[in-house]
């Protein structure tokens, strides 16, 4: 056990039981009579074994590729009926078995990925949920448009995004993914289809937005767009963790710039990521905050780890694992064929490239933390202290995401944690697995051991569904927790829609 | 990503999605099955065949899942392998035979650089001497159409035919107007010098200057994703020289006219090819098309009422 970790909390595994499949031909065969047909066979079924994750497997009895939301409400309502459960995936990049059937439908949303109207006046697009973000940038661009803001993923969808959070390197500027969402359409687990916004069917959209799909499937949103810009990026880099987090905040409180991220090689090469939409803004950075920040440019790093360990010699082995990441992942993030005149092109095909290539494995275990401005330190450096007990490599990527007060609501046992104000701060902590082989006991361990200091903070997280579930009544209480219980027990009377995701 | 320990094969598929981004047989059906990842992953967990067959047959081969693939995973391959073991089509491999045959009777190829049309440009005898006149090149008698549409069909190849085919090619400069027959020479060729139809001809000068802002450029998919590394900057070169609009997509990836399998072995398109067509030119209205492969005019004609040329019709 880390010694930073909190006691006397067992330790288990948490996966889901897997249904048992009571009822399951009456229920396909009554769910045809209605004209919806489920895809049994193993090469539909084989797709969805498991998540981005790689550490649950499971497979459902039979799949749905989302056409209509007419469709989708008939499967949940005879769902219901058979109480049979249903799990819906978009991206499928969930880490923690959320998007995994443990038997039951698994509803894929991607088959509802299509553009439906974009108004350049009002600044808004009308989209099926399914889409990849990837996707309707693709159809944005074609006008000049651009979304706010996204993960910087090119297969999250926007149904599952917003039904999470959704950060981006402009999130400490423009807040995460799901406050962008002017209004959606909504199935409920009964079955019902509803418009909802901050104006109609209010306390639905107050739950469905970041509520972990427990209250209804997203099958269409209408989102704030914004004019295309490519942007200038600067990296600066520290090696220390405290300086790079207090220089970050102190540019998102100024609104200095309009992009801004921590992205690390352990705690040994620290990059802050600033980056700006306007030749006005960043001029403007340049003039009055630049000088301000302590980290350094690439070859003036370059000298001070050179002499770092070069008085460290037994440290070479760390050295040259900096050294040959340096040398694989830098180059990825500067391809000519994605700037032009010096400006980064699209933002998210730069960073996916490179997370999928340099991050990406069979396993992705990536715990995270999520603090108010002034607890964030402390939770990156007891993290950080964690990825080192476990792993012998890891990246940290660190991130602001700006509050929107009106949607307090919307926040409620999010990963948003209760006492942010202005502010919240994440930092996921992503073991390099490489070639090493882990045991899911190993990996299970230190997500605990991370989510432990989450309890010890009163913090909250971004993964707290799944198979870290356990942790939901410890870091959010019994009354939170029983609250949206009930809620959930009379929108979902059978408990079918994503079973074992929070309840 | 994997260790470069592990087999680029399907086993390496994490189910990251990206090449549905690029797929356009996932674009017309939106049913991960049809997809790369859906077959990789369907092996993954043991499907038949027979499951697979309908994705497969979907399958356009243009190659554009595979630069994006982050486990390096030789994915087009994967599904030219699997193509080799459906059932044949009696029509498409009679049209393997008749090419064939049409091969056996041919002279050796001619000394120095070569140009191997393919069918496509051969269907078209005064842009074929356009293009030999323009690029200089003499015409290889033997240019492998039939292995062509085997490697398309999943049809075999007689080791004796192969041999003699690419007897006296090694080492050779060649032009291959066949995208696909380009993949596969990469690997039968190691050590040829070889070029797609569109580099070579948007290298010269006299093409290229005749390239305007307001052309609308057909890149085409399977020679360059064939040689994506490298051709990725030859077309953005192009692109900033021209000032024209491609058919490259945000991760510099060529988004093919065709969205169902069998290109230009077929007769007429299919309603995905038309839909992936208009998707092309959705928010476009370019003065002119400008395309690599000839058999793509007739497709585009049908979705657009521009000029639609081929490049070596601007000299």
């Amino acid at each position: 056990m880390a010694p930073d970790a909190l006691q006397g909390i067992v330790r288990q595994q948490t996966n889901a039981a897997r249904w048992n499949g009571a009822g399951w031909r009456e229920f396909v065969a009554d769910l045809r009579s209605a004209g919806v047909t489920l895809a049994e066979g193993t090469a539909a079924t084989g797709i969805y074994a498991t998540d981005a994750g790689g550490t649950a497997y499971s497979l459902p009895h039979g799949v749905l590729v989302a056409r209509n939301a007419a469709q989708v409400a008939t499967l949940l309502k005879v769902a219901q009926a058979h109480r049979v459960p249903v799990t819906v995936r978009g991206g499928g990049l969930t880490t923690e078995g959320e998007s995994v059937a443990y038997g039951g439908v698994l509803l894929d949303m991607t088959g509802m990925s299509r553009v439906l109207a974009i108004d350049a006046d009002a600044m808004t697009v009308r989209t099926e949920a399914g889409i990849y973000w990837h996707g309707l940038a693709e159809e944005l661009r074609r006008s000049g448009l651009d979304y706010l803001s996204a993960p910087l993923n090119m297969t999250s969808s926007v149904g599952g995004t917003l039904g999470v959070g959704g950060i981006d390197v402009n999130s400490a500027r423009l807040g995460c993914s799901a406050d962008q969402a002017l209004a959606l359409q909504v199935v409920t687990p009964t079955g019902e289809i509803v418009e909802c916004s901050d104006s109609e069917n209010v306390e639905l959209f107050q739950r469905v937005i970041l509520g972990y799909g427990q209250f209804g499937v997203i099958t269409e949103a209408t989102l704030k767009i914004r004019p295309y810009t490519p942007l200038s990026m600067h990296y600066y880099y520290y090696s220390t963790l405290r300086e790079a987090i207090e220089d970050l905040q102190l540019l998102d409180a100024n609104d200095a710039s309009d992009y801004s991220g921590i992205l690390t090689i352990m705690d040994c090469a620290v990059n802050l990521l600033v980056a700006f939409d306007s030749a006005e803004r960043e001029a403007a950075f340049k003039a009055h905050w630049e000088r301000r920040l302590r980290g350094h440019g690439e070859f003036g790093f370059a000298l001070c780890m050179a002499g770092h360990y070069a008085l460290r010699p037994w440290k070479l082995g760390e050295a040259l694992y900096l050294f040959k990441r340096k040398q694989a992942v830098f180059p990825e993030f500067r391809r000519p064929e994605f700037h032009r005149d010096g400006r980064m092109e699209d933002r998210t095909v730069v960073f996916s490239r490179a997370v999928w290539k340099h991050w990406g494995s069979r396993n992705m275990v990536i715990p995270d933390l999520a603090t108010s401005t002034d607890k964030f330190i402390e939770a990156v450096e007891r993290g950080n202290a964690v990825c080192r007990k476990f792993f012998p490599h890891y990246t940290l990527y660190c991130v602001g995401i700006r509050l929107r007060p009106e949607h307090k609501a919307h926040y409620e046992m999010s990963c948003v944690p209760p006492d942010a104000e202005g502010w919240a701060y994440g930092c996921e902590f992503e073991p390099m697995i490489e070639d090493a082989v882990y045991s899911r006991d190993h990996f299970q361990s230190f997500k605990n051991a991370i989510y432990d200091i989450g309890v010890d903070l009163g913090a909250s997280y971004y993964r707290f569904g799944g198979m870290m579930k356990g942790y939901i009544r410890r870091v959010f209480g019994d009354a939170l927790v029983d609250k949206h219980l009930a809620m959930k027990r009379q929108a979902d009377p059978a408990m079918i829609l994503n079973r074992d995701v929070i309840f | 990503m994997y260790s470069d320990a592990h087999p680029r094969d399907f086993p390496a598929c994490s189910g990251c999605s990206l090449c549905r981004l690029v797929c356009p047989m996932w674009r017309a059906r939106r049913d991960p099955r049809f997809s790369p990842e859906g077959i990789a992953k369907a092996r993954q967990s043991g499907a038949a065949l027979a499951e697979l067959a309908p994705a497969l047959e979907a399958c356009t081969l243009c190659g554009a899942c595979d630069p994006v693939c982050p486990e390096n995973i030789d994915l087009s391959g994967m599904i030219m392998d699997l193509r080799r073991e459906l059932p044949p089509h009696p029509e498409l491999v009679a049209l393997q035979i008749g090419y064939q045959q049409a091969a056996e009777g041919t002279e050796p190829a001619p000394a120095g650089a070569l140009l191997l049309p393919g069918a496509a440009l051969r269907a078209d005898p005064a842009l074929l001497d356009k293009v030999q006149s323009l690029l200089g090149l003499r015409r290889a008698p033997d240019d492998g159409a039939d292995l062509a549409v085997a490697l398309e069909i999943g049809g075999e190849i007689a080791p004796q035919r192969l041999r003699r085919f690419l007897d006296g090619l090694e080492g050779r400069s060649l032009v291959v107007g066949d995208g696909l027959l380009l993949r596969q020479l990469r690997s039968w060729l190691p050590a040829g010098r070889l070029q797609g139809l569109g580099e070579a001809l948007g290298n010269l000068s006299t093409i290229r200057r005749r390239i305007a802002s307001a052309d609308f450029y057909v890149v085409e998919a399977r020679a360059f994703h064939a040689d994506h590394e490298r051709l990725v900057a030859h077309y953005d070169t192009l692109r900033k020289d021209c000032g024209c609009a491609m058919n490259l997509d945000l991760q510099r990836i060529a988004m093919p006219p065709h969205a169902s399998g069998y290109p230009g072995l077929r007769m007429g398109p299919a309603r995905e090819d038309l839909e992936q067509s208009r998707w092309l030119l959705q928010g476009r209205t370019p003065a002119r098309i400008l395309v690599e492969n000839p058999a793509e005019r007739a497709l585009l004609r049908r979705v657009i009422d521009v000029p639609v040329l081929h490049l070596a019709e601007l000299a």
